[in-house]
């Protein structure tokens, strides 16, 4: 089973708000996912992120791929296998 | 469960986030995310001008990051083609933008929000009326704007 970590929109209107996922590459659209690992908040100068840096590396080295931006948050945490 | 070890950062334009040797990576960090918001922010207001076909596509990049591959697997299209109207969406949200300029002002209004709500906060903190004179040229300056 192909997993990826990747963005989910969450918000309102006009405020994004974005977690970090992790879901089955193959049901992206039905909204459901695995586990929530963090969250990306733009709304606030600078932008913070969360990251559950642990479940981060459990799925990465499971052989979760995650999605370019994902990838970049995490290097920025510095978060690698 | 998930509070404990929750890391939280911080990426700010300002300058003292930033050491000598990060300098270069942190900007190109900041301008990069500052692109979703600002993708995000496009769609939400002119979103509703795009086609059905178009939104489909846009929506799954956007707000569910997809990858190209993705979404053109699930749109029975080829990669290019959802690329071609990714690059086409984007323009036609870029040329709302520039005629109505709607992201622009609700962004500049929003951060003026946020200043006359710190002033007011130090007013309550201070009692100092420069507090006060200060909110009432930020309320001009929205009024301005409007």
């Amino acid at each position: 089973m192909a997993v990826k970590i990747r963005l989910r929109r969450m918000g309102k209107k006009k405020a994004p708000f974005y977690r970090i996922v992790v879901a089955d590459s193959r049901s992206p659209r039905d909204g459901r996912f695995i586990e929530e690992i963090g969250s990306y908040d733009p709304n606030q100068e600078p932008s913070a992120f969360t990251v559950n840096e642990e479940a981060a590396k459990k799925w990465l080295n499971n052989g979760a791929q995650p999605t370019e931006v994902v990838g970049k948050i995490f290097k920025a945490a510095g978060i690698e296998k | 469960m998930f509070a404990q070890n929750k890391k939280v950062l911080y990426f700010g334009v300002k300058k003292k986030y930033l050491t000598l040797s990060g300098f270069p990576y942190m900007i190109y960090q900041v301008s990069e995310m500052n692109e979703i918001l600002k993708q995000a922010l496009l769609y939400d207001f002119y979103g509703e001008l795009l086609t059905d076909r178009q939104k489909e596509i846009y929506e799954q990049f956007i707000l569910d990051d997809l990858s190209l591959g993705e979404i053109a697997q699930g749109a029975g299209i080829s990669r290019q083609g959802v690329h071609d109207s990714l690059k086409r969406c984007n323009k036609t949200l870029a040329e709302y933008e520039e005629k109505l300029h709607l992201v622009e002002k609700f962004v500049a209004i929003k951060g003026k929000i946020s200043q006359i709500n710190e002033m007011l906060e130090r007013f309550q903190e201070t009692e100092r009326m420069e507090f006060i004179h200060r909110i009432r040229e930020i309320s001009d300056e929205i009024l301005e704007e409007l």
